[in-house]
């Protein structure tokens, strides 16, 4: 049993107190989060909620299965009665009058939310240096970025400031920081998990997902958000999901593909790590076999062209009217770039050039993502194709967009995708990442757990 | 000089929930900004619940009214459109694309139906939104420009809010439920579009001044630009929009949130089995199946609830009576109580029943009428209400006898009548209606007498 099942446990016998626990992680984050930076705030009901636990399980009541469990959320879901500010000025006094439809998920299993964490502004970002409140610190490298966009929610897990993260994803925005602080993130299919409540960056592609410290911790999480409902229009036909009692399966006879792609995109001494990963795979029984992808570097101009008609779509609702702010004036430079990129790309004389076009690539790249994985059962290779830089470099636009080649492919494709942690470059962690079919996270979940158990 | 004239017009579809949460939709009913929710104040991270069935189906109904045919099998995407304005809480509105095209009412061509949500309503003097409104649903008709006059305008927008009324499917007309935008171009003129127009009354209205302000520049040698113009309801004019709002770009692109939608042919078969025959289908057919004259036709056919009234009356009555009484008598008798034919409590029987007792001639249509009247106030059986009135019907017996004993008592104008005094008849007939204390119908009477004498010579 990994970390999270056995602190479940713990509590369940009532060997540890709840509210015993979210004091000393609050605690812990007002003396070290200063350093961190991974929480923008803390939930002042986050005791309350625990005593609520905590009477529930001694009088025997039936708790919920993430009872006790202490999560972070990332600033841009909806918790009634905190902030979602999208770590932007724009929404800094937006305090949430509804839950999103996961945080009513969480609350139901008994969660404790401690807080809402820090993030790239309205997630444009991929280093956690974007954000409104201030950058994110790397706890599993210290003096370099953490990735993002879910920045705090993978520093928090990796600076065991919480028990579990909820992040979203839209363009590696949880695998990439998954990634660089050695932690479990998971982005599942496209429609898998309601958006009801997550403020939108790219309504097409944007996913909420879970981050953990272990494997276990991640599919529980995604067990109890996952499923449709009908509140939602745009969600797959799917009730309910099971993956805990089916992750230990090994990885015999999978059929795990990998291209040379990967290596012609990536820093090489992030492929070492990767190599020696893939062998690992092949000595527990999964078969190694070579796919085309042709055109994944494609997928990253192409993403930014879809995400910021969208984001300047989504945008158009903070005009200064009812949030106080107007978007375009308070906003940093990423945040304006994409904007400014979405309303020229969508005018009326450059739809057909930029917009349409980048459709009609996104349709190409998932038709060549669909055909691999028909060969496959997974797609393993790396996460990110260079190391996170240090706190402070000033990087141009595409150097940033260059941490994103190897994430976006899967969001425009609307596939599921995992990252572990596989090893380290200079002391700095490096994920793998495993890429599955439509509602293929059962065998991403079962590589993960594989490659987790050879640490 | 030739005129075309076209229309875009807006009506609020009748669902009970608005089109994309669950809200209700009575806007009117309830003070400001208690019929909203996070999806429909777009609060940040709501997403639209999938679109009302309701007003899917609705805007189906009424694609088919207007002849048009419905886009089956195809995917027709819920877009944003984006524009800044207080009453619109995302900065976008979701338009559907065509839902049915290529209509036609009364010689103009409808060129396509589609559905929209309404925004809020914004009071630019206090400066506040009331988002009550905000996802109503509507249904956008777009018009070729087929229409040649203000008053053929008014006359297409009548027919077109009846053809819309007989599906039950749209909030009646007045309460804002209808707006239009018109455009208009006169030879020579380039097109000119006028937005902002509450009514029938005001897009006439509207049209009058733009026709007689393109005019007169044209007259002048000027050129009439293509431009977009508001019309001013309180000074019935038109006057220029701000360029800002003319140039407006709305990018559209379909939204992401929403499933387009996908109409299949058993649904829209489904629909047209259930709904009501068109007016227009409606009035050809009774002209040819009662053999009635297009003006009683015309006034049958002007509610759908009246139309149904004629036609079970036609069952058990001669139709051409049932049409005179219904253009003449019925109309005025409702129309003095402001009523309109949906709020008629008597029923179909007791007006056939009342209608055959004049075809038997059991009482006049003077009596009928009378009787009529009381029935929209008191429906019961027309020969209680004789009663109630106290005007028991004379049986045919009863007045021949009358009449026979008239004559045998006024031998001299019999007289003065078979020697060519045609005047005497007049004295004789109002003998027998005294008589008859006004009970009997006097042509009746007159053409009675008449056969008698006759026969007598
Ligand atoms: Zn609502």
């Amino acid at each position: 049993m990994g970390r999270t099942l056995e602190i479940r446990e713990q509590i369940r016998r009532g060997e540890v107190s709840v509210v015993g626990r979210v004091q000393q992680f609050i605690e812990r984050i007002k003396k070290e989060d200063k350093k961190i930076n991974s929480f923008i705030e803390l939930n002042p009901q986050a005791i309350a909620e625990a005593e609520r636990v905590e009477k529930k399980l001694r009088s025997g009541e039936r708790v919920g299965r993430l009872a006790g469990l202490i999560v972070g959320v990332k600033s841009n879901i909806n918790v009634k009665g905190l902030r979602a500010t999208c770590a932007s000025r724009t929404l800094e006094d937006y305090v949430a009058p509804y839950d999103a439809e996961v945080i009513k998920r969480i609350r139901q299993e008994d969660a404790v939310i401690i807080g809402m964490q820090n993030m790239d502004e309205f997630a444009c970002g991929s280093s956690g240096e974007t954000s409104a409140f201030g950058p994110t610190q790397n706890p599993a490298a210290p003096g370099r970025i953490p990735g993002g966009s879910s920045s705090g929610s993978a520093a928090a897990i990796a600076a065991g400031f919480c028990d579990l993260s909820l992040g979203t994803d839209t363009g590696g925005s949880i695998r990439n920081p998954s990634s660089h602080c050695g932690v479990v993130g998971i982005k599942p299919t496209y429609g898998l998990v309601p958006r009801q409540g997550l403020i939108d960056l790219g309504m097409s592609l944007d996913q909420i997902g879970p981050i953990a410290p272990d494997v276990e911790g991640a599919a529980l999480l995604l067990e109890i958000i996952a499923g449709r409902t009908q509140n939602e229009c745009v969600m797959l036909p799917v009730d309910r999901v099971e993956y805990l009692s089916r992750l230990n399966r090994g990885i015999k006879g999978m059929r795990i593909g990998t291209s040379s792609k990967f290596a012609e995109l990536t820093d090489p001494k992030i492929m070492a790590v990767i190599d020696k990963a893939l062998d690992k795979l092949r000595d527990l029984g999964a078969e190694i076999v070579e796919v085309e992808l042709p055109n994944l570097e494609k997928a990253m101009p192409t993403y930014y062209l879809i995400v910021s008609v969208e984001f300047f779509s989504a945008t158009r609702k903070y005009d200064g009217r009812k949030y106080g702010k107007r978007i375009e004036e308070v906003c940093g430079e990423e945040v304006l770039r994409r904007i400014l990129r979405g309303a020229h790309i969508s005018r009326r004389e450059y739809r057909g050039k930029f917009y349409q076009r980048a459709l009609q690539v996104r349709t190409l790249i998932r038709e060549e993502l669909m055909r691999a994985l028909q060969h496959v059962d997974v797609l393993v290779g790396p996460t990110v194709p260079k190391l996170p830089h240090r706190l402070g470099d000033k990087l141009t636009p595409m150097e940033m967009y260059g941490y994103d080649y190897l994430t976006v492919p899967a969001n425009l494709a609307g596939i599921c995708g995992g990252v572990i942690k596989a090893g380290e470059v200079n002391g700095i962690p490096v994920g793998l990442q495993i890429q599955g079919k439509p509602l293929g996270e059962l065998d991403v979940l079962r590589v993960m757990k594989a490659m987790e158990e050879t640490a | 000089m030739r005129v075309k004239i076209g229309f875009e017009v807006h009506l609020q579809l009748k669902t009970e929930r608005k089109l994309y949460c669950n809200c209700p939709a009575n806007y009117q009913d309830v003070p400001p900004n208690t019929n909203v929710c996070p999806i429909c104040t777009g609060m940040p991270g709501a997403k639209p619940l999938p679109p009302n069935e309701q007003a899917i189906d609705a805007a189906i109904e009424i694609g088919l009214m207007l002849g048009c045919r419905i886009l089956t099998d195809r995917t027709i995407y819920i877009q944003r459109k984006h524009y800044d304005y207080p009453d619109l809480p995302s900065g976008y509105q979701r338009t559907s694309q065509p839902i049915a095209v290529d209509g036609e009412l009364s010689g103009v061509r409808i060129r396509e139906v589609h559905l929209e949500e309404d925004p809020g309503q914004y009071d630019p003097v206090a400066g506040r939104v009331d988002f009550n409104r905000s996802g109503v649903p509507l249904v956008e008709i777009v018009t070729e420009p087929d229409i040649k006059s203000p008053d053929e305008a008014r006359e297409f927008l009548k027919l077109l809010t009846r053809a819309l009324e007989y599906t039950g499917k749209v909030r009646p007309e007045g309460g804002g439920a209808m707006r239009a935008d018109v455009n208009i171009s006169l030879e020579g003129g380039g097109r000119v579009e006028v937005k902002n127009i509450n009514s029938i009354h005001g897009a006439f209205r509207a049209l009058n001044y733009e026709i007689m302000r393109q005019k007169r520049k044209l007259e002048r040698g000027e050129r009439v630009e293509r431009e977009t113009r508001a019309y001013l309801e309180s000074q019935m004019i038109t006057v220029p929009m701000r360029a800002k709002e003319m140039e407006e770009d709305y990018r559209y692109i379909p939204d992401p949130d929403l499933f387009p939608l996908r109409i299949s042919n058993q649904k829209v078969e489904a629909i047209r089995r259930q709904m009501p025959e068109a007016p227009h289908l409606r009035f050809k057919r009774i002209v040819a199946q009662y053999n009635i004259n297009e003006e009683a036709a015309e006034v049958i056919v002007s509610e759908r609830e009246l139309a149904d009234l004629f036609e079970q009356v036609a069952q058990r009555v001669s139709p051409h009576l049932a049409a005179t009484w219904f253009r003449t008598k019925l109309k005025k008798v409702l129309n003095y109580h402001g009523m309109r034919a949906a709020d008629v409590k008597f029923t179909s029987a007791q007006l056939a029943e009342l209608l055959q007792l004049v075809e038997r001639k059991e009482i006049t249509p003077e009596q009928g009428e009378l009787v009529l009247r009381e029935l929209v106030v008191d429906p019961r059986s027309p020969r209680a209400l004789l009663e109630k009135l106290g005007l028991k019907p004379l049986k045919p017996a009863d007045i021949e006898k009358l009449i026979h004993a008239v004559i045998e008592e006024n031998q001299p104008a019999v007289r003065d009548y078979l020697s060519g005094k045609t005047e005497a008849l007049n004295f004789l007939v109002g003998q027998v209606m005294r008589a008859s204390k006004g009970k009997a119908d006097p042509r009746e009477i007159r053409k009675r007498i008449e056969e008698i004498l006759k026969e007598g010579r």
